[in-house]
């Protein structure tokens, strides 16, 4: 038994728990920061201390911060969205599209025992260099393409929120 | 068993000077806006109001603590703790000094020196906000939800070219250690200049300066807390030792900010030009290259109040036409510029 592998999963599966059934938004994203942050523990505990502050620094440093953003324009504090919440076919749309992750992630994991087995970790393994290695010379298509992406999906942005080019 | 030793000695010892130097900060702040302003300033609590900051103290913490009735209360506590935590924390990557040697033992005057060093201060200060945007929340107030709001737009996107200012860093010394990098700014570039941060990376030096300005919330950019327009923003509502560990926070940063300043572009703990390290002893080394690394600290540390009594404040989109049309193609270009450079030479 790993304690600091139960603790931190624990914390994560609790505060992914109560993410979704907070009643308020921005507690809710609170719950979504120590998701984060909890995951961003094991990947420590895994070794990759990289990954792990690309975790804090990306997803609960940027991306959560923009959600939190516009709740806080939209919303005001301790207002409820009664009505959507109310709502029956939201409802089944959210039941129906959880399954559909669910079952996604089934059939993702399938064959998972297999992989996991005691290996050796390489030399240098979640070096930041091991990294760079691996983007810009081993997967440099990919990542390009990557990039390409996402100016696409930046040009798009700011194309939908212009009234008049 | 040692070396946990060494660990728990070097954490608590740094912990208590960045908050030693934090509680001088906030005398230091008073007492220079009196020299600047022409006037006198906190000067009856013991020898120039030295103990000005220990009377602050004491009146904070006997104060009583007041829970507005329409406040979301979890959110409201939690705000000035989750501002705090990651100012407290950050300070673990940055180097205080060279090395010392004790007993045989070589003990390297930093925390803890990772590999991914500055990308874990980058971490650790965009998690601040949080503490800033629940405080603005919880308090349900509507200047402080303008502060919140204000503080969260300023800060992600004034990351952005701090991002890009230390990715030129990256280029140059090729590591994200703190420690590495400040060793490796040792003797002389092109022959005159001493071998810092600030000559290899002049227009780095500067974005990294403004962003780091307004990543700490810090006048021309306070408007998060901007007095004259929304009553002090994010903590108008907050009392007592709450307030206190907000502004107390706010201090913690000037010092990794500085520290981080001078370890990435003066030198660390190097003397321009000669090289102490070599005539010293061990651990009188170790004690000068503490001293020499905090003159440069406290020099930054006084920029911050000069610049705060100095200059006034910028509108609202001003501060963002700066980050987004000013800083942000600058530090491209600034990479660029690096890329090219590193490219011909190497």
């Amino acid at each position: 038994m790993d304690l600091y592998f139960w603790v931190f999963a624990s914390m994560s599966v609790l505060a992914g728990l109560f993410t979704i059934a907070a009643r308020d938004a921005l507690p809710s994203a609170m719950g979504l920061l120590t998701v984060f942050i909890a995951l961003a523990s094991l990947y420590l505990h895994l070794h990759a201390p990289l990954i792990a502050i690309f975790q804090v620094a990306i997803y609960a440093g940027a991306i959560l911060i923009l959600v939190v953003f516009v709740i806080m324009l939209l919303m005001a504090p301790g207002e409820r969205l009664a009505a959507i919440q109310a709502n029956v076919s939201y409802r089944g749309a959210g039941a129906l599209l959880g399954l559909c992750l669910i079952g996604l992630v089934a059939v993702g994991t399938k064959g998972v025992s297999e992989i996991v087995s005691m290996k050796a970790l390489p030399e240098g393994f979640g070096n930041p260099s091991m990294f760079g290695d691996l983007f810009f010379r081993d997967f440099l298509l990919h990542f390009e393409v990557v990039s390409v992406l996402l100016l696409v999906a930046l040009i798009g942005g700011i194309y939908l929120c212009k009234k008049k080019l | 068993m040692d070396d946990w030793l060494i660990a728990i000695i070097k954490v608590v010892c740094i912990w208590v000077w960045v908050l030693l130097i934090a509680v001088v900060m906030t005398w230091v702040e008073r007492r220079g806006a009196a020299l600047i302003q022409d006037r006198p300033g906190p000067n009856r609590a013991g020898p120039w109001g030295l103990f000005q900051p220990l009377a602050d103290g004491i009146k904070l913490f006997t104060k009583e603590e007041i829970i507005p009735t329409k406040a979301q209360k979890l959110l409201y506590i939690m705000g000035p703790l989750l501002f705090s935590v990651p100012a407290f924390s950050a300070y673990a990557v940055v180097p205080f000094g060279d090395k010392i040697i004790l007993g045989g033992k070589e003990i390297i005057l930093q925390v803890s020196d990772v590999n991914i060093g500055f990308l874990f201060i980058l971490a650790i200060g965009s998690m601040a906000v949080y503490g800033v945007i629940l405080g603005g929340w919880g308090s349900n107030n509507k200047y402080s939800i303008l502060g919140g709001l204000r503080s969260t737009a300023q800060m992600v996107s004034y990351e952005v070219p701090l991002g890009l200012a230390l990715l030129a860093i990256v280029f140059v010394y090729g590591t994200f250690s703190l420690r590495d990098i400040s060793l490796a700014q040792q003797g002389t570039f092109l022959g005159f200049l001493p071998n810092w941060g600030i000559f290899k990376q002049p227009l780095g030096f500067i974005l990294f300066i403004v962003a780091a300005y307004a990543e700490a919330n810090r006048v021309p950019f306070d408007l998060p807390e901007a007095e004259s327009e929304i009553v002090s923003g994010y903590h108008t509502e907050y009392g007592s030792m709450r307030l206190g560990l907000y502004l107390f926070g706010e201090y913690v940063n000037l010092v990794t900010i500085s520290g981080v300043i001078v370890a990435l572009y003066f030198g660390s703990w190097h003397m321009p030009y000669i090289d102490l390290g070599a005539y010293l002893g061990p651990i009188s080394w170790g004690i000068v290259s503490f001293c020499i690394f905090f003159l440069k600290v406290s020099f930054f540390l006084w920029m911050f109040v000069w610049v705060r009594w100095t200059l006034p404040r910028f509108r609202y989109d001003q501060v963002m036409g700066l980050g987004w049309r000013g800083l942000i193609p600058l530090g491209l270009f600034n990479i660029f510029i690096t890329a090219l450079f590193i490219q011909l030479t190497v």
